[in-house]
C-alpha cells in the first residue's frame, strides 16, 4: 500500500476534527483492542483505510452514521486480511465468528495476523482453514439399563406398613399429637 | 517374611486359586476380629447401663433407652474399633493386604475419562484444577492415554459463556483442543448421577476408566496414573476409592476441619481398608471406575415412591459401589496413595447445607437394606451412612428419654440410688470411645518426627487438637439439632433444593443471615436448660456439655467464617509444605464482571459461543418471544430487560447472538441504550493476552 505519510496525516486531522468521525474512530480502535490486535502501523493502514472508504461512502449515504460505515469499512477490511484463513465454504454470514476464533486461536502471536512480511506457512494456513472448534468428541453411544428395584420379603412388609402410616408423614399436626400421645402413654406406664 | 518381602509374594501370586483361598480366610479373620471387639465394648457398656438404669427398677422408658443407648454405643464402638485396628497397622508399619501393594509403575496405561461433573461452579477454580491434573501428566509423559471432560449442568446463563470461553482458554494454553472435552446439558435430569449417566451413554464405549473428580478435587498426575495402573494389575477391581486430603481453606472452620482430617483420618482409613478389603465403598470422586462393568451393572434403579424417600436417587456413589459389588467386581480403597485432594465448605452454615442435601439422600439408601441382591458388607455401608444422619435424632430420642426418666426419679427420690461406680467407669469409657482415636493419632504422629515438624511442631499440634477438641464439643449439639430437623423434614415428605455448593474461602456468613438461621436454635437450648434445672440441676450439670452448643450457635456459626484467625493454629503438612501441584494450582484468569453481556460484546466471549452452537435452537415453548425479539428487546433496554430464560433462549441461538455482536458494535453511541455505549467502554485499551505455556 503506497500512501503518503502527508496524506495519512491529512486523514487523521479531519478524522479528529469532526465529532461524529471521531467517535467512530474511537470504536473502531476499541474494536481491534477487544481484538488484541497490537497498535502497529499495520493496524494504523487497516483503519486509516478503512476510513478514507467510509468517508467516501458518507458522501453518497449522508444519513447512515459515520460509526456504522467505518465499523463496516474495518470488517471488510478484516476479512480481506484474514480470507486466507478461512475455508471458501463458509458461508458470509459466519465469517465474522470464524474469523474471530481464528485470531483468538493464533493467540499471542497475532501479530502475523495482520503483517504481510510475517506471514504463516502454508501447512498452518490449511490447518486454521481446516478448523472446525468441537468441545466434544464423536458420539460412541452405548446403551445402558437400569436395573429393577426389586425388595426383598421383609421390605415388602416394611413397604406396606410405612404406606399404611404415610397419613402421619404427610400431616405434621397429626404427627405432632400421634407422637405426643405416645409420649404420654410411655410415661404414665412408666409410673 | 518381610514386609516388602511379603507384598512381594502378594504381587506374584495374584490369580493363584491357593492366594484367593488364604486371601478370603485373612479377610474373614479380620472382619471376625473387629466384630468381636466392637460387640465386646459394646456389650461393656449395655452391662453397665443395664445396671445403672436396673439399680431403681425397669419402666418401659427405661427398656426404650436401653435400646436406643445400644444402637448409639454399638456405633461409637465400632468407630473406635476401626480407629484402634488403624492404629495398629500404622505402627505396624507395613499391611501386607492394601491394594496399592500390587502397584507396578512399569504396568502400561489404558484409555482413561477423567470427569468432572459441574453445576454452576466457581470456573476459575474447575478449569484451574483440571489444569493442574493436565500439566502434571504431561510433564510426566503420559498424557496420551487420558482425555478431559468437563460435563456441565450449569443453568446460569454467566456460567455458560464463562464455562465456555475457560474451555476454550484451557485448550489453547494447553493444545488440549481434542483432549480436553466440555458438554453442556440443556437439561439436568437427575442432577449429578444423570450428569455421568448421561457421559457413559455417548461415550462410554471410548475408554476403559473413567476418574471421577469433583469440582473442588485436585489430582496429581502420579496418583491418576497409579489408579489406571492398579485397574489394570488387578482385573476385578470395579472401583478404587482414593482417600482425599482437604485442602485450600482459609476460614477457621475449613481450616479446623482440613487439621482434623489431615490428622485422624488416616487412622479411620487404614482400619476401614483392614477389615472391609474389597467389599469397600465409593465416595462418590476421586477414584477410578471400570467401564464396562459400570455400563452394565450401576445404573441407577428408580427407587419406590416418591422423593424425597423415594423416586431418583440423590447420593448415588453409594449404591453405585453396592451395584458394583453385587456384580462380582471388587471395591477397594487405595487409603495411602497419594496426590488426592479435595476442598471442603468454608464455614458451618454451607457445611449444614451440604449436610441437607446428603442427609436425604442417604436416607434413600433405607431401600436398599430391604432390597434383594445387595452384599453384607455393602448394607453395612449403608447403614453407616444412614446412621451419619439419623443418629442425631436417635440421640435427641435418648436424651429425651434420659430426662423422662430422670423426672421421674427425681419426683420418686429415686435420683441418689444410682450405683456411682458404674456410673463413673460408663462415662469414663464412653469417653474414651469418643477422644481415644483423637488420642491415638497424636501418639502416631509423634512417633513420626518429620510429619510432626510438617504439623508445625508439638506444641502447636497439641494446641491444635486441643482447640479442635473444644470446637467440636461445640459444633457437635448444633450438628446434632439440624440433621433432626433434615432427618424429620425428610420423614414428613419435604425435599431439598438442588443448591450449588459453595467451595473454597468465600466471605464469612453475615449476622443478619447467621441470625436467621440459627435463631430458634439458642432458644430451644435456653427452654432445655431451664426444664433441666426444674427436673434437677444434677440433670442441667449432665447434659451442659450438649446445650453450650445450643447457647453458643451463632457466635460459632460467625466465627466459623472468619479467616486470618488462628493462623498459627491448625497447620497441615499440605500448608506447609504444599506439594507441586498445589502450590502450581492458579486460578484461572478469566474477565470479570457481567459474563452475559462479555458473550454480546467480547470478540472472542462471542465468537467461541456462537462456534458452539451447532443448529439454530428450538424455541422454547414456555417463551412468546423468538430470538430475534429478544435480542431487540436485550438492545434496546439493557441486560435487566431479559429474564434468566430468555436470557438461556438469547445464548441458544448462535446467529442472532452473532448479529447483535456486529449491531452494538457498529451503532453510534447515541443511537442505543446508555449501558452499552458505556460497557463497550471497558474494551479500550485491552492489554495482550499473556498465555501461560
Amino acid at each position: 500500500m503506497a500512501i503518503s505519510p502527508e496524506y495519512l496525516g491529512l486523514l487523521r486531522a479531519s478524522i479528529n476534527s469532526s465529532p461524529e468521525w471521531k467517535q467512530a474512530w474511537e470504536r473502531t480502535n476499541d474494536y481491534l483492542d477487544a481484538l488484541r490486535i497490537p497498535a502497529d502501523l499495520e493496524r494504523e493502514l487497516l483503519l486509516l483505510s478503512s476510513f478514507e472508504r467510509a468517508i467516501a461512502r458518507k458522501r453518497k449515504e449522508p444519513s447512515t452514521p459515520a460509526t456504522e460505515l467505518a465499523f463496516d469499512e474495518a470488517q471488510k477490511a478484516l476479512d480481506a486480511t484474514l480470507a486466507d484463513l478461512i475455508s471458501e465454504k463458509v458461508p458470509a454470514d459466519r465469517r465474522s465468528v470464524e474469523e474471530r476464533v481464528r485470531v483468538y486461536l493464533m493467540q499471542p502471536t497475532q501479530s502475523s495476523v495482520l503483517s504481510p512480511g510475517n506471514r504463516l506457512s502454508n501447512d498452518v494456513l490449511a490447518a486454521l482453514r481446516e478448523v472446525r472448534l468441537e468441545a466434544v468428541p464423536r458420539l460412541q453411544q452405548a446403551a445402558i439399563t437400569p436395573r429393577p428395584f426389586a425388595l426383598n420379603s421383609a421390605g415388602e412388609r416394611l413397604a406396606s406398613l410405612a404406606g399404611k402410616f404415610s397419613l402421619l408423614g404427610s400431616n405434621r399436626i397429626l404427627a405432632w399429637i400421634v407422637g405426643l400421645c405416645l409420649v404420654g402413654l410411655l410415661i404414665y406406664i412408666s409410673l | 517374611m518381610s514386609g516388602p518381602g511379603r507384598s512381594a509374594r502378594l504381587v506374584e501370586l495374584v490369580g493363584s486359586t491357593r492366594l484367593g483361598e488364604v486371601f478370603r480366610r485373612k479377610v474373614r479373620q479380620r472382619r471376625w476380629g473387629v466384630t468381636l471387639v466392637t460387640l465386646c465394648v459394646a456389650a461393656i457398656g449395655l452391662w453397665l447401663f443395664s445396671d445403672i438404669s436396673g439399680s431403681t427398677g425397669w419402666s418401659p422408658v427405661k427398656v426404650l433407652e436401653l435400646v436406643v443407648f445400644s444402637v448409639l454405643f454399638t456405633t461409637l464402638a465400632f468407630g473406635f474399633t476401626q480407629a484402634f485396628v488403624g492404629f495398629l497397622v500404622l505402627a505396624e508399619g507395613h499391611e501386607p493386604l492394601k491394594i496399592t501393594n500390587t502397584l507396578d509403575e512399569n504396568t502400561p496405561l489404558a484409555s482413561t475419562a477423567v470427569v468432572m461433573p459441574i453445576f454452576n461452579e466457581d470456573v476459575a477454580t474447575v478449569f484451574g484444577n483440571i489444569r493442574t491434573l493436565y500439566r502434571s501428566l504431561q510433564k510426566r509423559g503420559e498424557l496420551e492415554t487420558f482425555e478431559f471432560y468437563i460435563l456441565s449442568d450449569s443453568t446460569q446463563p454467566e456460567k455458560l459463556v464463562e464455562e465456555e470461553l475457560a474451555w476454550a482458554d484451557l485448550c489453547r494454553q494447553t493444545n488440549g483442543f481434542g483432549r480436553i472435552h466440555y458438554r453442556r446439558r440443556k437439561v439436568p435430569v437427575n442432577r449429578k448421577s444423570g450428569n455421568i449417566a448421561d457421559f457413559c451413554r455417548r461415550w462410554g464405549h471410548r475408554h476403559r476408566y473413567m476418574v471421577v473428580l469433583d469440582a473442588d478435587s485436585i489430582m496429581t498426575g502420579e496418583s491418576v496414573a497409579s489408579l489406571v495402573r492398579l485397574m489394570e494389575v488387578n482385573p476385578r477391581a470395579g472401583i478404587i476409592q482414593t482417600m482425599p486430603k482437604l485442602v485450600g481453606s482459609e476460614t477457621v472452620f475449613g481450616r479446623i476441619q482440613q487439621f482434623a482430617s489431615r490428622l485422624y483420618s488416616p487412622l479411620f482409613a487404614a482400619g476401614l481398608n483392614y477389615w472391609q478389603q474389597g467389599a469397600g465403598n465409593y465416595w462418590g470422586h476421586n477414584a477410578i471406575l471400570r467401564m464396562s462393568p459400570f455400563l452394565t451393572s450401576c445404573t441407577l434403579p428408580v427407587l419406590p415412591g416418591r422423593e424425597p424417600l423415594g423416586g431418583r436417587i440423590l447420593s448415588h456413589d453409594f449404591v453405585e459401589a453396592a451395584l458394583m459389588r453385587d456384580a462380582g467386581w471388587e471395591v477397594w480403597f487405595a487409603y495411602d496413595l497419594e496426590g488426592s485432594y479435595e476442598g471442603l465448605p468454608p464455614n458451618l452454615t454451607e457445611y449444614i447445607k451440604r449436610d441437607r442435601r446428603w442427609a436425604q439422600g442417604n436416607l434413600q439408601h433405607v431401600w436398599f437394606l430391604l432390597a434383594d441382591r445387595v452384599q453384607p458388607i455393602s448394607r453395612l455401608h449403608l447403614i453407616q451412612g444412614i446412621l451419619a444422619y439419623s443418629s442425631a435424632p436417635i440421640l435427641v430420642l435418648f436424651v429425651c428419654l434420659a430426662g423422662i426418666q430422670a423426672a421421674l426419679d427425681h419426683f420418686r427420690g429415686h435420683a441418689s440410688s444410682i450405683p456411682l461406680p458404674s456410673a463413673i467407669v460408663l462415662a469414663l469409657l464412653t469417653l474414651l470411645l469418643l477422644f481415644g482415636p483423637k488420642l491415638l493419632s497424636v501418639l502416631h504422629l509423634f512417633a513420626q518426627p518429620d510429619l510432626l515438624r510438617r504439623f508445625g511442631g508439638a506444641k502447636r499440634a497439641i494446641a491444635g487438637v486441643a482447640m479442635e477438641t473444644f470446637f467440636s464439643v461445640l459444633t457437635a449439639p448444633l450438628l446434632v439439632w439440624f440433621h433432626t430437623r433434615f432427618v424429620l423434614r425428610n420423614l414428613s415428605g419435604q425435599k431439598v433444593v438442588w443448591n450449588t455448593q459453595t467451595r473454597g474461602g468465600g466471605s464469612g456468613p453475615r449476622w443478619i443471615e447467621t441470625l436467621r438461621e440459627y435463631w430458634p436454635v439458642p432458644v430451644a437450648g435456653v427452654i432445655c436448660g431451664i426444664l433441666a434445672w426444674w427436673i434437677s440441676p444434677m440433670y442441667l450439670l449432665w447434659i451442659t456439655p450438649l446445650l453450650l452448643g445450643l447457647w453458643l450457635a451463632i457466635p460459632i456459626a460467625q466465627i466459623s467464617g472468619r479467616s486470618a484467625v488462628l493462623r498459627r493454629l491448625f497447620q497441615t503438612p499440605e500448608e506447609i509444605e504444599p506439594p507441586r501441584e498445589l502450590s502450581k494450582a492458579e486460578p484461572f484468569q478469566l474477565r470479570t464482571g457481567d459474563q452475559f453481556v462479555h458473550a454480546i460484546l467480547d470478540p472472542f466471549y462471542n465468537a467461541i459461543h456462537v462456534a458452539l452452537q451447532r443448529r439454530r435452537a428450538v424455541r422454547a415453548p414456555e417463551l412468546n418471544e423468538h430470538p430475534e425479539d429478544l435480542a431487540n428487546k436485550l438492545f434496546e433496554g439493557g441486560p435487566t430487560a431479559l429474564t434468566a430464560e430468555e436470557k438461556r433462549a438469547l445464548l441458544s441461538d448462535g446467529p442472532t447472538l452473532a448479529k447483535l455482536h456486529i449491531l452494538v458494535w457498529r451503532t453510534p453511541a447515541e443511537k442505543m441504550n446508555p449501558f452499552w455505549a458505556e460497557a463497550l467502554r471497558a474494551y479500550r485499551n485491552e492489554p495482550p493476552v499473556t498465555v501461560q505455556t
